[in-house]
């Protein structure tokens, strides 16, 4: 691993908060990061790690701050991006937006973090959920030395403390999944996946035993049932309460429940969706007169779901002009700081089609630049319903007090990377 | 309450800069010394807020150093804290003022509080000075066997900062064996810290010792550990080498789930591990690296670009060895529209590799639809990939398949042509150039598509490519003369050499084959260039053509006409696969996402006579130059027509073992280079003709580069030829003096080797040091570097006077033992790439002077 030092500097450069680990690389170095990126800007050639001399600088942007870890060895790359990346989850549970103003704001916790997260360029502890357990804003509170141990740091279960207490046991699960979509101008599907995760709201006293039924296809394989609708997932993630041995043996998903709100689960299925929104365009440009759009987005799912909030979002040319919309439902608005048309329809009812017109003018002298060929994207929510079909088949909860605690499912499918490609 | 605290502080942070620096650290001191503050703990611990706050805004507040030392002895642990991160960041400068914390430190050792135990070993070790040492091992041999995990973890690595501190010393053996039991430690971080603070100690033995007892513990506590702990875990073990393959088998199931998890860095570390092991099983890391292509490939959709562009740089050391893993998933390399650049060049070089039969219509138009990028780079590096794929299909043979795409891919180049976009035609043009360097039977569509375009070319790299295709293909281009019109009419205000230098080239090229069309013309320019111009180059290119004129046609044909082609550079295509071997030892590192951005570093390229072209790595423009070919680089020269290869195999013979490119960027400035000459060298010069003396990183050679004949060379054909293979001359001294020097420098890069270092620079003096080197006992001829009008009088017969200057009698009489003095630096030290360097160097020097013959 052997990251250095790591910086959050601002926007133009300057640091923030820094934290020497190792101190075989001149603190001073950073200096060079700024000058270097915007090199690299102008050349086009912006690059995740940038060296100057002996020293590399691995960066990665939150907000308006730059995060740098500097290392002089050949180090593990993934390793010193996802430490970066963990620092901004620390931080933002810590303060809910991590920005230069919450780090200007908090930064006795942002030294006493750093000080926990790594120690001589190595990680240690960077469980949130166990930081927040001895490093607190309320430490700011005059309180003579904590002498209560934190127990999570040695505890076998170390992402839930014990005596945990709830006058009314629940859970809530929500399945969320998003669709990723990629249609070529031809109207053919490109790619498309479905990324999905399950996240848990626990509220339950002591120390809970869980176990998970879903409609695993593998699962189904194993016990020898055959019924029903089954669903093949790929890339499963869990969160380490997961006991990751019973899942490899008997694909059983069982597991102690960190408090509060976690991702239990994320997980992939690479299979050919079939677009849940459909759109077909047809954009015609008529130089130095005008631009003529007609949208056709076509709901291809189950006529009993509704997806909400749907927007459709349609590029047009930077220097169009003189919107004029017409729509056969919901509403088209203009936002020229984006060049794009976004079509908004509350409420979309499965098999319904609908259609928006649009007019632009262009103007007699033509843009010399060239544009790109932005794509379509559209932004969708459809409740009670997962495309993939996964099904939460019941949540067992057992505590040593045998408390009886209520299992809340809730099902989302939303849009994710969803574009489609248009021939102007 | 506290958020009303924070804003006060605030303002006061805010009112700051209105005092300078020295008046803030007054400010801050009386407040600290301040009885009234003192005893208030709040308004105490506010005051040491305001300093750490100053501290990181950049203020210089270590004048408060004995302040805050008194400040530590408190039981506000927030304080502590905060006084710690003071103390840490000053330490080195107050070496004896840190005396006094220690017992502050040494007391809170023993604090029946864990957390302020661990707090205080930790910046005990954190101050970094040498002097504490004897302090600080008292309580960290104590801190090893504490009750508390918390405070093992950070006395384990204590023992490393320690060791950091004094490399030197030795660490008690009682340590290190303690470290080794620890491993045992119920805490799984302990373990961890205790792997890697014996890694850190035992460097110089080699790293913690890896045997069978300990490998099969590590890999039982595996599952305890976090990400970093497995990684960790994983990296050290690969060290390891099974005892028996019953044992090999074992471990490799035992790992079969790490190399499928969700974590990239956990499963790039185990199939690291994995092609370590064994090395001796291809069919084991075979199957290893099919069954890491779905997480990978999940990677390389992952949310973060980093991790996405690190998956992507590890995909391409993978296809270096099986080129057919990601076939069936080239969807999954298409970019999306609001990639970043890097990201999408990347995207490029792999979908390149990933052309078939069965995809290629696919892959072609997804390329044509990057070509129109809004980052020109984007679209430049979309359309060399165009030309690479272009060039497989060629490379694929006479198939009928392979021809009718490479028709395809033309066509998409045409039509970009037809945008009437700078950048685009540019690019386009550029490429072309190169296509019908590899691939001839390309150069009937390129001729009829150049045509016209010179109207939307505005760049110098695109007009010179232009001018190269018109010179080398001028014949069957109906208009090139009037191209070549319109350039020559507009020479007066042209601003870049190389345009001026092509265009030339250029005419001379075009009126050996259409005579009676460019005589009129080539004659104005010929004479606007050696009358008016003020460039000695182009000034000298003219000079040399209007000689070449008078020797006839024939002779000028015969130096001229050159290759057009090169299909020869097509074999590349069809490299084998690579071993394993060649690229594991740097996967999971920094360097596979480094030496990509090297490759992309340098928007410049020359004619394709001076670089090599070699579509399956360098995808991008490029100006790093494979050595092994630098006999093409060589070939030749358009705008230097002054090189040229004489048969020098033996030195390409052995050079070519030795793949080495080398390139001139990063650039170096004359300050730096003087810095980096000037460092302390220890040369023994009487230990004979080749010494060296290496120190840990930097390495000096000396040598002498027998000239056969002296060069009669100009600075500036030297630095051209200097710069055909990527050597860049800094400073020559004045013409005529003695003795002569010439400084030069350039980066070499071991391409696909994967040993560190990887990557050096090698800076180097020539010299000639005059009449009789007494020094080394020989007489040393060689004369480097010679004013360029004396280049023309010699070649008028007026030898003798360079004789006397250059006291060449003596030299004539012993040839075999003219020499140019060559001293090399090289950092760091790579002796193979110095060889290479040296057979590069001492082949353009022989070229140079075999040319002046």
């Amino acid at each position: 691993m052997s990251a250095s030092a790591i910086f959050v500097l601002d926007l133009k450069g300057k640091v923030l908060i820094c934290r020497n680990y190792k101190g075989d690389v001149d603190m001073a170095e950073i200096d060079h990061f700024m000058p270097l990126l915007m090199q690299h800007e102008e050349e086009g050639l912006v690059c995740p790690v940038m060296s100057h001399g002996k020293v590399h600088f691995m960066w990665i942007k939150h907000s308006n701050l730059y995060l740098v870890a500097t290392t002089n060895k050949n180090s593990n790359a993934s390793l010193v991006y996802s430490f970066l990346y963990k620092l901004v989850e620390v931080f933002t549970e810590y303060f809910k937006e991590l920005e230069e103003e919450s780090i200007q704001d908090n930064f006795v916790v942002v030294y006493e973090l750093l000080d926990e997260l790594m120690d001589f360029g190595f990680p240690q502890t960077t469980d949130s959920k166990i930081l927040q357990e001895y490093i607190t804003q309320e430490g700011t509170k005059l309180e003579v030395a904590k002498s209560k141990v934190p127990t999570t740091v040695t505890n076998a279960v170390s992402w839930r403390s014990e005596g945990i207490k709830y006058k009314k046991n629940e859970v809530f699960i929500d399945v969320i999944e998003s669709i990723n979509v990629l249609v070529n101008a031809n109207g053919s599907v490109m790619s498309s996946d479905i990324v999905g995760s399950i996240k848990l709201k626990t509220m339950l006293s002591g120390m809970p035993e869980l176990r998970l039924g879903l409609n695993d296809r593998v699962l189904f394989a194993l016990t020898g049932r055959d019924k029903g609708k089954t669903v093949v997932m790929e890339d499963v993630k869990f969160h380490q309460c997961v006991r990751l041995s019973r899942f490899d043996s008997d694909r059983t998903i069982s597991f102690i429940p960190p408090d509060g709100e976690s991702e239990l689960m994320s997980y992939r299925i690479n299979t050919h969706v079939k677009p849940l929104i459909w759109i077909e365009s047809v954009i015609e440009k008529f130089s130095h007169s005008r631009v003529e759009i007609m949208v056709k987005a076509k709901g291809q799912f189950k006529k009993q779901s509704v997806a909400n909030n749907v927007e459709v979002r349609v590029p047009v040319p930077s220097d169009a002009d003189s919107p004029k919309f017409k729509t056969s439902t919901g509403n088209a608005k203009y936002v020229p700081e984006k060049n794009m048309v976004v079509w908004t329809i509350k409420s979309f009812p499965g098999g319904k089609e609908f259609l928006m017109r649009a007019h632009f003018g262009l103007p007699s002298v033509e843009n010399e630049e060239l544009e790109g060929k932005p794509p379509i994207t559209v932004k969708f929510e459809i409740p009670y319903f997962t495309v993939s079909g996964i099904q939460v088949r019941y949540m067992k909860i057992i505590e040593k007090s045998g408390y009886q605690a209520l299992p809340w499912v809730r099902y989302i499918t939303q849009s994710g990377d969803y574009q489609l490609r248009t021939n102007v | 309450m506290i958020k009303a605290r924070l804003t006060l502080f605030r303002l006061s942070a805010a009112t700051m800069p209105y005092l300078g620096s020295e008046d803030t650290v007054r400010e801050l001191r009386r407040a600290l010394c301040n009885p009234n503050v003192q005893s208030d703990q709040l308004r105490y611990r506010n005051a040491i807020l305001k300093v750490i706050r100053a501290m990181s805004q950049g203020v210089d507040v270590s004048g408060l150093f004995s302040e805050m030392v008194k400040a530590c002895a408190t039981v506000d642990i927030v304080q502590k804290k905060l006084v710690y991160v003071f103390l840490c960041s000053y330490a080195t400068l107050n070496p004896e003022l840190s005396l006094l914390v220690i017992n502050t430190l040494r007391k809170d050792c023993q604090d029946p509080n864990p957390m302020v135990r661990s707090l205080a070993l930790r910046n005990m070790t954190n101050l970094r000075l040498p002097s504490l040492v004897e302090y600080v091992e008292q309580p960290l041999t104590a801190g090893l066997k504490d009750r508390a995990a918390s405070v093992r973890r950070v006395a384990v690595l204590g023992w490393a900062k320690l060791h950091n501190l004094q490399t030197n010393s030795e660490i008690d053996a009682a340590v290190v064996n303690e470290l080794y039991s620890l491993l045992r430690d119920p805490d799984p971080v302990v373990m961890v810290n205790c792997l890697r603070a014996l890694e850190e100690i035992l460097k110089e033995e080699g790293g913690v010792a890896i045997n069978k007892p300990i490998t099969h513990h590590l890999l039982n506590r595996l599952k305890e550990c976090d990400i970093w702990g497995q990684c960790e875990v994983l990296r050290t073990l690969q060290r390891y080498r099974p005892q028996s393959e019953d044992e090999l088998f074992d471990i490799l199931s035992l790992l079969d789930a790490s190399l499928v998890s969700p974590h990239p860095p956990v499963m790039a570390a185990t199939l690291s591990l994995f092609l370590s092991l064994c090395p001796g099983v291809p069919a084991v890391s075979q199957a290893a690296l099919e069954r890491v292509r779905g997480p990978l490939l999940a990677t390389c959709g992952s949310v973060s670009r980093e991790m996405r562009f690190t998956a992507l740089c590890h995909i391409q050391l993978l296809l270096r060895s099986l080129p057919g893993l990601m076939g069936a998933h080239y969807k999954r390399f298409f970019c999306g529209y609001a990639e970043p650049a890097y990201i999408k060049q990347r995207k490029m070089q792999v979908l390149v590799e990933l052309v078939n039969d069965d995809n290629v219509a696919m892959l072609l138009d997804e390329l044509r639809g990057y070509c129109t990028d809004v980052n020109t780079d984007t679209a430049q590096a979309a359309i060399s990939a165009l030309v690479s794929s272009c060039v497989i299909l060629c490379g694929l043979g006479a198939g009928h398949i392979g021809r009718s795409y490479s028709d395809r891919c033309l066509e998409i180049l045409i039509g970009l042509l037809g945008l009437k976009q700078e950048h685009i035609t540019s690019a386009v043009v550029q490429t072309m150039r190169d296509l019908v360097w590899v691939c001839p039977q390309c150069s009937d569509t390129v001729c009829l598509a150049v045509e016209g375009c010179e109207e939307t070319l505005q760049d110098g790299q695109g007009r010179q490519a232009l001018l190269w295709l018109l010179g080398v293909y001028g014949e069957r281009v109906s208009s090139a003369p009037y191209t070549l019109e319109v350039f020559i009419d507009g020479v007066r205000c042209e601003a870049s050499l190389g345009v001026k230098m092509e265009l030339l080239t250029a005419s001379m090229r075009l009126f050996l084959c259409r005579p009676a069309e460019m005589q009129d013309m080539l004659g104005r320019l010929l004479h606007y260039c050696i009358e008016e111009e003020t460039d000695i180059c182009v000034r000298d290119q003219a000079l040399l053509y209007y000689r070449l004129l008078h020797c006839g046609i024939e002779e000028t044909r015969k130096v001229l006409q050159g290759r057009r082609s090169d299909p020869s550079l097509g074999v590349l295509i069809g490299r084998p696969a690579e071993p394993i071997s060649q690229w594991a030892c740097s996967f999971n590192t920094l360097e596979p996402l480094r030496q990509g951005a090297m490759e992309t570093e340098s928007a410049s390229r020359g004619s394709p006579e001076h670089v090599t072209f070699d579509p399956k790595r360098n995808n991008d423009p490029s100006d790093t130059l494979n050595c092994g070919h630098d006999e093409e680089a060589l070939h030749s020269g358009s705008d230097s027509a002054i090189v040229r290869t004489d048969s020098t195999a033996d030195v390409l013979g052995s050079s070519l073992t030795v793949p080495l490119s080398l390139s001139v960027s990063p650039a170096l400035s004359p300050e730096e280079f003087e810095l980096l000459w000037l460092q302390p060298q220890v040369l023994h010069t009487e230990q004979g003709p080749e010494k060296m003396k290496a120190d840990k990183d930097c390495v000096c050679v000396e040598e002498h580069v027998r000239c056969p004949e002296i060069l009669h060379c100009s600075p500036q054909s030297l630095q051209a030829a200097m710069q055909l293979v990527n050597i860049q001359t800094l400073a020559f001294t004045p013409p005529h003096a003695l003795p002569l020097r010439v400084y030069l420098y350039t980066h070499t890069q071991r391409a696909r080797v994967a040993v560190t270092p990887h990557s050096t620079l090698i800076l180097g003096e020539l010299l000639y040091t005059g009449e009789g080197n007494q020094k080394v006992g020989q007489v040393d001829g060689g004369v480097v570097v010679v004013e360029g009008r004396e280049d023309e009088q010699m070649k008028e017969g007026e030898q003798a006077t360079a004789d006397g200057l250059s006291g060449r009698d003596t030299g004539r009489t012993d040839r075999e033992q003219d020499g140019v003095k060559v001293t090399l630096k090289q950092h760091p030290r790579d002796e193979n790439a110095l060889k290479g360097f040296l057979s590069i160097l001492t082949t353009v020097l022989h070229t140079l002077s075999s040319e002046s013959d």
